[in-house]
């Protein structure tokens, strides 16, 4: 009999549909690593099963039952327990007070013993083997790794009948990952259930039984893991690629250099990069996550402080604030990771979006010209093809691929020639991918320099014209056009990784 | 003009709710006692609502860019000590006591947002500070002696009519204000920029918004309008005296949350503010009327705010499109 | 590990800067007028400060809980009006009429809570909206200052239980309350809901429940400080609370704990507290008028926040030890 199954689950988020009625079944003694693209449906479905989220449909069974019950709460008594990458811990508590929350000792007096607390805490650590974490610092003095660390211990804490490790790896050192995947291998061993979500398919191999893959909240289809080779698991999770989601690409580089770094530092992030992007040059960013490519982009934008030096079209310049840098004389725009949060205003319309960054282009006598503005606006929406009903609609009413249209709107809406793409695929449909490729190289072509980071490492061989590799805050390589494969790229992540 | 009508009507925006409850405690009152709209007790009523529809100005202008300013009493407050100190009566003396004021004032108001926006204190904390700050310099400097009265030309202008069309001279001052007010809010690139950094201080800095440069004008500008009123104040109430600027601390952040703002930022409109003065300073007629007094003012007010916040809230909005 | 007195100053919950401060002012004073802190003094600065300190208990917890409580000073003043309308109640009817005022604190914070979670409203505005209600009804209760403190209540006031003054003795079971209480569940999930809604959520945390612990607390203490209040002038004030809502905000802010929420606790507000309550000592020892101490006290919060800033962009900029 099944541990867990899952039938029918269907979640809709405003008009975009994360589920749509996908299954899943596990047993006991397994563990079931569950694996798909960013926006197949993984995080939503454990959010799901965690009870941090309520299902539009469907249900949801254990033993054979049907779970009636929702919220944390009932997941936890269900014996669920979640690892969750964004991590669940209070940074105002003791690393104690979090593994424990709401299962504290009491004194008679119904207070919390700190001491018996603590105890415990050690008592879990010294079993599980992990060491050089107090059980009574605050959370918010630990470093990401630990407070990974401290996320898992949490979850192992109740002895659950379903753990589930949710990217649990992402901000953990080899030595640590070995030890989790041990811990998982044991769990299942004693008849436990644990469902390990990851992207890391190495880490998938050694440890999982058997593999669910999902696709657009659809479930394509689960199998035992030394029965399926890698190139099916990857067939799976990105299904028939539309034929034509990479354009052709043609070098057209210049020899005029638009950026040059020497140096280029931020804090213990990234340690001295060296690089140039050329002009209509589409120059790719690798690197695990972590790795220093976002420190990289925010300096780049004059987001974050950065030590070293900076050339901009031959000149050298210093880049004090994202306003400096999208300023006349320099023109480095970036289009940011988190378009929810750090790119559009969500609540604001389509118009006062795509012209935020261009007011002062568009101010005469010190009122916008609102004739000059309407004319930008409209002009972006055809040559993007943003589908919205009036430039007046709110942005956060749109679907994720038009919402991503209007952020590069922004940025074209300035006088900006050097564009960085943090990831700008994340969370877009496959129509709207296609496009923004198709987008980018136009706008090398037209004489834009783009720096190119993805996550997924498909896009960065199709499209960019060169790839840098960044591990632990260095370059490790950096791969001219016909040395592009995607082979290629994850050595060298991996290279740096075993180097470091 | 038509869609946007139909388009209020369906689903009414915070805006047009607060005019319409303005309208609608003017029309009743004005039934059940006659007196209420006669065009000299209006008058009267509008030249109150300008000095929280002024002081308001400063305090929409903080609350849409993501703030508050909880100075604004003793900050009216001392520009109105100083302007009957400095022009002792003297009409003359007000051409140059009147613009170091409002300099001084904005400038008051630009350290606060300089704390806010460079330092991160919280704007609580540090309008608060500020508030009493003033107010404690303000009672050292006076030693409780009354200033002179106010210079008559003042006076005309807070209590003055204009003699041909009858309508007072206050209600073309608020008018003028407002009007700036507006284009500042909708047509500058300012304006625009306080809207973005009040929704998302994020998303405003990359986008290349000056966030600091923006907290800091928002904060100047109350500071300004906050002077502003003093001064204007000592022309109606004729003298000067402390604790004149107390009420203004709850009317002002009232009139912009009655307004349909958030107090979150990021959106409301001077527009609605305007409506939120009226309602409170027709709340204030009540009192003769009604014959109640300030407790109940207090309670009534207090209710006002609350329906006003909760029937903008979206999940009060969810809960009733459910039924 | 090497520990700096600066990282020691900064743990637990945050009280040591505020209590160096409190020392230094203390040492002034004691310079300045030798003796200022014998067992009488300390009576009467404890007897002033009690007050203020019950007003910025309350508000502790509720800015623990990442919110704020202006209505505090309405159900101060509203407690010390009803607190002097029964001068004739014998002195069994006190405690159940006790009970009453401090219900009606407990219920003021309860509403608070329901409006706030329910509708999803700002704590600023829903709390400005009920201290505006809450003093209209004082002053409907009694319009001005007046009324008549049981003369049993007005005694207590000046009481002296086993020979310790009764504010210091309340002093000592507000502390003991919080040694308890910072230690229970509820406090932990208040903190918890303050620092992180949606982490508290998945940990279990009720939302609505916390919130409502927290202004519930901070209704009750409002209104024993508006009983205190009455208690010790022999009258009641419908708008007497006014005064102390920005103090009590104050001495939560010196005393550490973050408007943000999930930091802090009730030991540095008091400090806190005692640090505004002898700003007036030092300003009368310099013989300045009383209205300095206006002045120093928001100078001082604005240094105290003005500091902690920079210490915290400091700590930050170093990074965490990774």
């Amino acid at each position: 009999m099944n541990l867990l199954e899952a039938r029918d689950i269907t979640k809709r988020f405003g008009g975009i549909v994360a589920l749509d009625g996908m299954h899943f079944a596990a047993k006991a003694g397994e563990v079931h690593a569950i694996l798909g693209e960013n926006g197949a449906g993984k995080s939503t479905f454990i959010q799901i099963l965690s009870g941090a989220l309520v299902a539009d449909r469907g249900k949801i069974m254990l033993r054979g039952k049907t779970v009636t019950a929702h919220g944390p709460g009932a997941a936890r008594r269900a014996g669920i327990a979640p690892v969750f990458q964004e991590l669940s811990l209070i940074s105002d508590l003791t690393v104690g007070e979090n593994i424990w929350f709401g299962d504290e000792a009491l004194t008679p007096l119904r207070m919390i013993s700190r001491r018996a607390l603590n105890a415990r805490t050690a008592a879990l650590f010294a079993e599980l083997g992990l060491d050089g974490i107090a059980p009574d610092r605050l959370v918010r003095s630990l470093s990401i790794g630990q407070q990974q660390l401290v996320e898992i211990a949490k979850g192992l804490a109740c002895d659950p009948d379903i753990l589930i490790l949710d990217e649990a790896t992402s901000a953990l050192v080899p030595h640590e990952v070995d030890w989790l995947l041990d811990i998982a291998r044991r769990r299942a061993d004693a008849g436990k259930l644990v469902l390990y979500i990851s992207h890391r398919m190495g880490e998938v191999r050694r440890v999982a039984d058997r593999i669910t893959v999902l696709r657009n909240g659809e479930t394509v289809g689960t199998a035992e893991t030394s029965a399926i080779g890698d190139d099916e698991i990857v067939a799976m999770m990105l299904g028939r690629r539309l034929n034509r989601l990479f354009p052709e690409r043609h070098a057209t580089a210049t020899d005029r250099t638009a950026l040059k770094a020497s140096g280029l530092s931020v804090g213990h992030q990234l340690k001295g990069m060296d690089f140039t992007l050329r002009e209509g040059e589409v120059l790719g960013v690798a690197g695990l996550q972590g790795h220093g490519q976002r420190e990289l982009f925010m300096a780049l934008a004059g987001a974050v402080r950065f030590g070293g030096s900076l050339e901009v079209w031959g000149r050298p310049v210093s880049i004090r604030s994202p306003r400096h840098a999208l300023s006349q004389g320099i023109g480095v725009a970036l289009l940011p990771e988190d378009r929810r949060h750090q790119g559009l205003l969500l609540a604001k319309p389509v118009r006062e979006n795509v012209v935020l960054a261009a007011l002062s282009r568009l101010t005469r006598f010190g009122l916008i010209d609102r004739q000059a503005e309407a004319d930008v606006v409209s002009e972006s929406v055809s040559r993007l093809q943003i589908k919205v009903g009036s430039p007046e609609q709110l942005a956060g009413t749109l679907s994720g691929g038009n919402q991503q249209k209007v952020v590069l709107a922004k940025l074209l809406a300035t006088d900006a020639r050097i564009l960085l793409f943090f990831d700008p695929t994340r969370g877009v449909d496959v129509g709207t991918k296609a496009e923004i490729f198709a987008m980018m190289r136009d706008l090398a072509a037209s004489g834009y320099a783009i720096l190119f980071y993805s996550t997924d490492i498909a896009e960065l061989v199709n499209v960019a014209d060169r790839v840098m590799v960044l591990s632990y805050g260095r370059i490790s390589a950096t791969l001219p056009a016909d040395q592009l494969s995607e082979d290629r790229i994850l050595r060298a992540t991996m290279i740096g990784q075993v180097a470091a | 003009m038509i869609p946007w009508l139909t388009n209020g009507l369906r689903s009414p925006s915070p805006i047009l709710l607060a005019y319409l409850g303005a309208l609608l405690i003017f029309v009743a009152v004005s039934l059940y006692s006659p007196g209420f709209a006669h065009p000299a007790h209006v008058s009267t009523l509008i030249v109150i609502a300008a000095f929280t529809g002024i002081v308001a100005i400063g305090q929409t202008m903080v609350i849409v860019g993501g703030g508050i300013d909880l100075s604004v009493p003793w900050l009216l407050n001392s520009a109105a000590v100083a302007t009957t100190a400095l022009t002792r009566s003297s009409d003359a003396a007000l051409i140059w006591v009147v613009p170091m004021i409002l300099v001084s004032s904005a400038g008051i108001g630009a350290i606060n947002g300089l704390a806010i926006a460079l330092l991160r204190v919280p704007p609580i904390v540090m309008t608060l500070s500020m508030n009493v700050m003033l107010m404690g310099l303000l009672f050292i400097v006076t030693r409780g002696f009354p200033p002179p009265p106010t210079p008559l030309a003042l006076q005309w202008i807070a209590n003055g009519r204009i003699a041909t069309i009858g309508l007072p001279v206050m209600l073309f001052v608020w008018l003028a204000l407002a009007a700036i007010a507006l284009v500042v809010e909708r047509r500058t690139a300012f304006g625009r920029y306080l809207y973005a950094v009040g929704s998302n201080r994020t998303v405003a800095r990359l986008s290349g918004v000056p966030v600091a440069g923006t907290t800091i004008a928002a904060y100047a500008i109350s500071g300004f309008t906050a002077g502003l009123a003093g001064v204007l104040l000592t022309g109606y109430a004729k003298q000067s005296y402390l604790g004149m600027g107390d009420p203004y601390l709850f009317t002002s952040i009232a009139a912009v949350a009655i307004g349909g703002a958030s107090i979150l930022g990021g959106s409301g409109s001077y527009l609605g503010t305007i409506a939120g003065a009226l309602i409170l300073t027709l709340l204030t007629g009540l009192l003769p009327i009604f014959r109640l007094d300030a407790g109940a003012l207090k309670v009534i007010y207090g209710a006002v705010i609350l329906f006003a916040v909760a029937i903008a809230s979206p999940q009060l909005r969810r809960f009733f499109r459910r039924e | 590990m090497k520990r700096s007195l600066s990282s020691l100053l900064g743990r637990t919950d945050g009280w040591g800067m505020p209590l160096v401060v409190l020392f230094i002012i203390a040492g002034l004073i004691e310079l300045m007028r030798p003796g200022s802190f014998g067992l009488e003094q300390l009576a009467l600065i404890c007897a002033s400060a009690m007050i203020l300190v019950f007003v910025a208990t309350g508000e502790t917890i509720v800015v623990m809980r990442g919110g704020i409580d202006l209505s505090v000073g309405g159900t101060l003043s509203l407690a010390s009006v009803i607190s002097a309308t029964r001068a004739d109640l014998p002195g069994l009817d006190l405690l159940p009429w006790l009970a009453l005022i401090l219900g009606v604190g407990f219920l003021i914070g309860v509403a608070n809570a329901l409006i706030i979670s329910l509708l999803k409203l700002q704590p600023f505005l829903v709390t400005l909206a009920t201290w505006s209600i809450v003093e209209g009804i004082a002053l409907i209760v009694q319009p001005s200052e007046g009324g008549t403190v049981p003369p049993v209540w007005f005694a207590w006031g000046y009481s002296r239980p086993f020979g310790i003054p009764i504010s210091v003795l309340l002093l000592m079971l507000l502390m003991l309350w919080w040694a308890w209480f910072r230690r229970t569940r509820m406090a932990n999930s208040i903190r918890a809901a303050g620092s992180n809604e949606r982490s508290a959520y998945l940990n279990r945390v009720s939302l609505m429940g916390t919130n409502i612990a927290a202004y519930g607390i901070s209704g009750v203490m409002a209104a024993l400080a508006g009983f205190f209040y009455a208690t010790q002038t022999g009258a009641g004030s419908p708008v007497v609370g006014a005064q102390y809502v920005l103090p009590a905000i104050a001495a939560v802010v010196i005393g550490g704990t973050s408007l943000a929420g999930g930091r802090g606790g009730l030991t540095g507000t008091i400090t806190g507290a005692f640090i505004l309550n002898l700003t007036g000592t030092v300003v009368f020892l310099l013989k300045l008028t009383s209205y300095w101490q206006i002045v120093a006290q928001g100078a001082i919060l604005v240094l105290v926040v003005i500091t902690g800033s920079i210490v915290e962009a400091r700590s930050e900029r170093s990074g965490a030890d990774r």
